[in-house]
This record gives C-alpha cells, sequence and structure tokens, in this order.
C-alpha cells in the first residue's frame, strides 16, 4: 500500500498526504456509489439516511466504553449502532408502523444521542477526544494509509458479495413476488442489501460524515440512472461517478482547508443536477424538447387541416407564419399552397389508417409484436400489413 | 444411500399426468385477524385452461401467493403436479399482476426472461448458452425477439405482459399460475397470449388464471374456480359459473342472505 502511494504520488505530482485523502475518497465513492444503488433502486433512500445518522452514537460508544481512538476501532462502533438502526426500522416497518414514521424517529433519536455523547466527551476534558467531531462532517485530513486500506478490504468484501449474489439481488429489487416464486429467499437477500448498505455507510462515515453520507449513496446512482439502461451498467458507472465525485471533493476540500463531507456532496449535487438537465434520453431538457416537438406538430396539423380558423394564441400565429416560410400555406397566411395540399392530404391518410389501426389492428397478421408509430404507421408495421389493413378498412367500411 | 432408494425418490418427484396440476385442500390464509381464504378446496386437472373467478377482495391473489408459498398458509396444503412444499416450486411458473413493478427498473425485456431460467440454473452460477437458447425461444414464442435490448419500461403494456409470461414459459414449469394476465393490455395480445394459453394446455401444461370478465372465461376457458374467501364452487366453466352462484359469489344474493 505505501509503495502504491508513493508512486502513484510522484505520478500524479501530489504530495503524500494528498495522495492517501484521494484513495480513501476513491475507496469512499466507488463502494457507496455502488452499494447505494441497491437503496435507490428499493426506493429506501431515506433509509440510508437514518443508517448514517446513527453511526454517530455508535463512534462516541465505541471511544467512551472500549477507549477506541483509531478509525477502524470507531467504526466498528459505527457499524453496529448502523446495524442496530436497521433492525429497529424494519422491526417498527413489520409491527405496522409506516416507513417513513419508521426512519424518522430512528434517525432522529440515534442521532441526538450522538449529539449529546459527543458534548459529554468534549466537556470531559479527554485528552484524546480531538477528532470526533470530525465524524459529524466527515474530515479527510488525518486520514492515515492504513485506515484506508481496512476500507479498501472492507469495500472488496462487500462489491464481491454483489457481484456473486447478483442474479438474486436483481431478481428481488426488480419483482420481489416473481423471485419468491422461484424459490429465492427473498427477505434474507433483503436483509443482505440492508447490511450492504450499512457497510457503505461505515467506510464512508470518516470522510463525509453521519449528517451528509445519504448524498453519497444516492448521488452516484441518480447521476448512472440518468445515462443506462441496465443493472450491471448502472453499478459499474455509478461506483465510477462516486470515484470522480469524491476525490474532486477531497482533493478540493483539503487543499482550501474546507470541512470534507460538504464539498464532496457539493460536488455530487452538482454532478447529479447537470445529469439530471442535460442527460440524452431522459433528461429534462431533453424530454422537454420531445414534449414541445409534439405539440408543435400535433398545432402543424390542426392548422393546416382547418387554415381559417382564427388564431387562439400566440403559439398559433407563429406557427402559422412557420408554415408560411415552410412554404405550406400561402402569404395571406389561411390558404393552403400546393405542398400545402398535399401535406394535409397525407395527414387525412395517416388519420384513416390511425383509426383502422384502433379498430382493426388486432386482426392483422404481423410477424411479431410490434406496434405502430402514429405517425409513421407504413414505416413500422411493414407494406403487407398495410395493405392487409386498408383492405380491412374498406371492407368494413363496405359492410356498414 | 443404496440405487433403489434413490429411484424411488427420483419417481417421487416426476409430476405426472396421473396427478391434477393443482389440488388444495383445506387452505386458510389471513393477512390480519379475518381470513382471506377461508378452508378453500379446488382441484385444477392438468392440461385444462382454468380460471378462478371472483369479486375485489375474493382472495383471488392470495391464493396464488399461497400455492406458490409466497405469503404462508395458516393452514391447509397446497399440492401441485401431485408434490406438496418447496420441491413444487420447480413445475409451477408464476405471472404477478404487472401493477406490482417498478417499470423504470434499469433492465432490458431480455434479462426479464433470463430471470425464469435462474432457479433452474442455480443463483450463484453463470447462466449456460442452453439457458440462453430457452430464454430467446421464449421471446421469440410471444413475439417479442426483436425487443430484447428494450429496456422494461419503454414497452407498451401488452408487450410487458408477453415478456412477464416469456418469464413464465422459460422456467419449462408444466403449471403457469397468472395473476390477471388479460388486464390493461390491448385487444390483440389478450387475442394472442389466449391463444398461446390455449397451446400449452393442448400440449398437457395447465394455465390456471385469475380473471375478471366472467363472460370470457364463460367462452374461452374449460375450468373455473369461484372464490370469495371460501370456494364457491370449482369444475368445468358451465357447471361453477352458473347465474346464482356468480350472484352469490358477487354479493348480490346478500339482501336474502342477511335480513335486515
Amino acid at each position: 500500500m505505501a509503495g502504491l502511494t508513493d508512486s502513484l504520488g510522484a505520478l500524479l505530482g501530489l504530495p503524500y498526504t494528498d495522495v492517501v485523502v484521494l484513495l480513501g475518497a476513491v475507496v469512499l465513492g466507488v463502494t457507496s456509489g455502488v452499494l447505494g444503488a441497491f437503496a435507490v433502486l428499493r426506493r429506501r433512500s431515506l433509509v440510508g439516511d437514518a443508517i448514517s445518522h446513527s453511526t454517530l452514537p455508535g463512534v462516541c460508544l465505541a471511544f467512551l466504553l472500549a477507549g477506541a481512538k483509531d478509525v477502524p476501532g470507531l467504526l466498528v462502533g459505527a457499524a453496529i449502532a448502523g446495524l442496530a438502526a436497521a433492525v429497529l426500522m424494519v422491526g417498527a416497518e413489520r409491527l405496522g408502523l409506516p416507513a417513513d414514521t419508521a426512519i424518522g424517529v430512528v434517525l432522529s433519536g440515534f442521532f441526538c444521542l450522538g449529539i449529546v455523547l459527543l458534548t459529554y466527551i468534549a466537556g470531559s476534558g479527554n485528552a484524546d477526544q480531538a477528532g470526533l467531531g470530525n465524524y459529524l462532517f466527515g474530515q479527510a485530513a488525518g486520514l492515515l494509509i492504513s485506515d484506508v486500506a481496512v476500507m479498501a478490504g472492507i469495500g472488496a468484501v462487500a462489491l464481491a458479495t454483489v457481484v456473486v449474489g447478483r442474479r438474486a439481488l436483481t431478481a428481488t429489487l426488480f419483482d420481489p413476488a416473481h423471485a419468491a416464486a422461484l424459490g429465492l429467499r427473498v427477505r434474507l437477500v433483503e436483509i443482505g442489501m440492508t447490511v450492504l448498505l450499512v457497510v457503505a455507510v461505515v467506510i464512508g462515515v470518516r470522510l463525509v460524515g453521519a449528517i451528509l453520507m445519504v448524498a453519497m449513496l444516492v448521488v452516484p446512482t441518480v447521476v448512472a440512472r440518468q445515462f443506462v439502461n441496465r443493472l450491471h451498467q448502472v453499478l459499474v458507472l455509478a461506483g465510477a461517478a462516486g470515484a470522480v465525485v469524491g476525490a474532486v471533493g477531497a482533493l478540493a476540500a483539503t487543499r482550501a482547508q474546507l470541512p470534507t463531507g460538504p464539498v464532496v456532496v457539493l460536488v455530487g449535487v452538482t454532478l447529479a443536477l447537470v445529469a439530471v438537465a442535460f442527460a440524452p434520453g431522459r433528461g429534462a431538457i431533453w424530454q422537454a424538447q420531445a414534449l414541445a416537438r409534439r405539440r408543435r406538430r400535433s398545432r402543424d396539423e390542426a392548422l393546416l387541416s382547418d387554415p381559417h380558423a382564427p388564431d387562439r394564441s400566440l403559439m398559433d400565429r407563429y406557427r402559422r407564419t412557420t408554415l408560411r416560410r415552410r412554404g405550406l400555406l400561402a402569404d395571406d397566411g389561411s390558404t393552403l399552397t400546393p405542398r400545402g395540399r398535399q401535406q394535409v392530404e397525407d395527414l387525412s391518410e395517416r388519420r384513416s389508417l390511425w383509426s383502422a389501426w384502433l379498430a382493426h389492428g388486432w386482426r392483422l397478421d404481423l410477424p411479431d409484436a410490434r406496434e405502430p408509430d402514429p405517425h409513421d404507421l407504413a414505416g413500422s408495421l411493414g407494406p403487407q400489413a398495410l395493405d392487409q389493413l386498408r383492405r380491412l378498412a374498406a371492407t368494413a367500411g363496405g359492410t356498414r | 444411500m443404496t440405487p433403489a432408494v434413490h429411484v424411488i425418490e427420483n419417481v417421487a418427484t416426476i409430476p405426472s399426468a396421473l396427478h391434477p396440476a393443482m389440488d388444495i385442500r383445506g387452505l386458510t390464509v389471513s393477512y390480519r385477524a379475518a381470513p382471506v381464504l377461508w378452508e378453500v378446496a379446488a382441484t385444477f386437472p392438468a392440461g385444462q385452461l382454468s380460471a378462478i373467478v371472483g369479486p375485489n377482495g375474493a382472495g383471488k391473489s392470495t391464493l396464488l401467493k399461497a400455492a406458490l408459498r409466497v405469503v404462508p398458509a395458516d393452514a391447509g396444503r397446497v399440492r401441485i403436479a401431485g408434490i406438496e412444499g418447496a420441491a413444487a416450486l420447480d413445475h409451477v411458473a408464476y405471472v404477478p399482476q404487472t401493477a406490482s413493478v417498478d417499470w423504470d427498473f434499469p433492465i432490458t425485456a431480455g434479462e426479464v426472461v433470463a430471470m425464469g431460467r435462474y432457479r433452474a440454473a442455480g443463483w450463484f452460477r453463470r447462466l449456460s448458452r442452453a439457458d440462453r437458447t430457452i430464454a430467446a425461444q421464449c421471446l421469440e414464442r410471444v413475439g417479442m425477439a426483436g425487443y430484447a435490448r428494450r429496456q422494461i419500461g419503454q414497452l407498451s403494456g401488452g408487450q410487458r405482459q408477453r415478456i412477464f409470461v416469456a418469464r413464465a414459459l422459460a422456467q419449462q414449469a408444466r403449471v403457469l399460475l397468472m395473476d390477471e394476465p388479460f388486464s390493461g393490455i390491448d385487444t390483440r395480445t389478450q387475442v394472442d397470449l389466449l391463444a398461446l394459453f390455449r397451446e400449452l394446455c393442448a400440449a398437457g401444461d395447465t394455465v390456471i388464471a385469475v380473471h375478471h370478465d366472467i363472460g370470457q372465461v364463460r367462452e374461452c376457458f374449460d375450468w373455473a374456480l369461484l372464490l370469495n374467501v371460501r370456494s364457491l364452487g370449482c369444475g368445468p366453466v358451465a357447471s361453477v359459473l352458473t347465474p346464482a352462484a356468480v350472484t352469490e359469489a358477487y354479493g348480490g344474493g346478500r339482501g336474502l342472505a342477511w335480513p335486515a
């Protein structure tokens, strides 16, 4: 590990301490990115939030009871408290308490206990207590390479579990009833996912802090889901996104002497906002454009089929101008040009085909379960099916 | 273990045409105090297209889930192809209600169908080439071969249902339990699925579907269980879905049964 740190430092031209921070942040980012996906995709993100808040009293008790001062020792306390919180939430839910209520009670209860203990420790004059406060907002500075090695070891085991159990995890996430009917012990898999979530929190809580850890669980999956459509791709991309966010944030924070957690999370949230806005296909801008295109198209078709109708909105006037510029309407803005008439004919042909599909479509001999695009029936159904559809419509019209 | 014992054990786990596809005795299930299913007895013969019919809250979905051991039963037993217990899951496939699934989940249609092979292949083993071939054939059989790489949510309601049926087919089970396979889908898919179910039954498999359209059950199904918490008849459609029995199941007879 030391050799790796040195060579990485030489490669990036960074001092030793920065390299340790960087490695720690990457370990944090990959594990929380991958494991957090199992909370987000199960719609249990807030369970991750409650677990991370709940680690605080565990850290304090580990310090008070066991005298632990090193990071791994304190993280054992964090893990126990996180698991206890998870068990309480599951238990409360089983007793019929709504999930959000259980989360709210457990989160605030554990976190308050943590704050009380933290204040008590600070007032006790114990010389070793400096640094416990870091578990609130996270601190990358002061991390030892041995701490990073422990984090990486635990993370590797957790990630290996995901790889080995990926089929059981996927089946449970997507369709638990069907997974159970395949004989899978779904409840056991769900417990496993919660344990993985605790592992992710414990690995990250020293760097990002109990309060903000949830962002590192959620953000990478939000980013990844914007770009890919398959679970293994989401997991890989979420791990990568987490690593980038962790590395950039942690380095920026140590350089600027700011608390690590908030800076990391700011980087992550920025990335998530960009992904939600700009991702092709799923992004907000892309979707808004697609909707606007559909509406324009409907407006244009309505205007062309009844060009003498008065404009009812500014949009109508704007579309009329555009249609004129495209040579579909004459200069008076209400008479069809020959090309415009052609367009209207095509349109009414499409409409009659579409209503024929709605009435008789189920009787067509299609080679597979294809469904037509209303704007391009001919292209999506194929010429043979189209002929058959025309015949069906004609016969039905004749016998009526 | 002697070879002789081994042979006998194997015989006991082979589904036989002699056994009914599904046989239910005294099944009682309750989520809370009042039972959702109460001492239900029903037999579904092999090779019959069978329907489970009853009003909302009659326990139709619960009956399927209890038979599949997805929800625990308070009492009673379920035999599938003559086999009781967890081993019966080898011979039964399930199509859950499509409303219960998160369609935005990052998974492709092909991956969903491949899930049908998970139990046979082993949860921790890579799917074999044979498993992939079976999944591909099942996709083809429901007319969805060209859609394997689509994210499941990008498909229409009818296409999603086809994928779910293909996943059940991929299990290569002799008994298929389906929860409202015809609800929320287009006419074309209904026609295609009904023809597929008929084909399966003609080949000796058994399809048991929860269905809300009594007219269609009368017209197209062979066998029916009329259910409203308790069983109100199980047998050939014509003898079970009599107007009087349906009225009783759907509560039309309440006013007579419970004088004011």
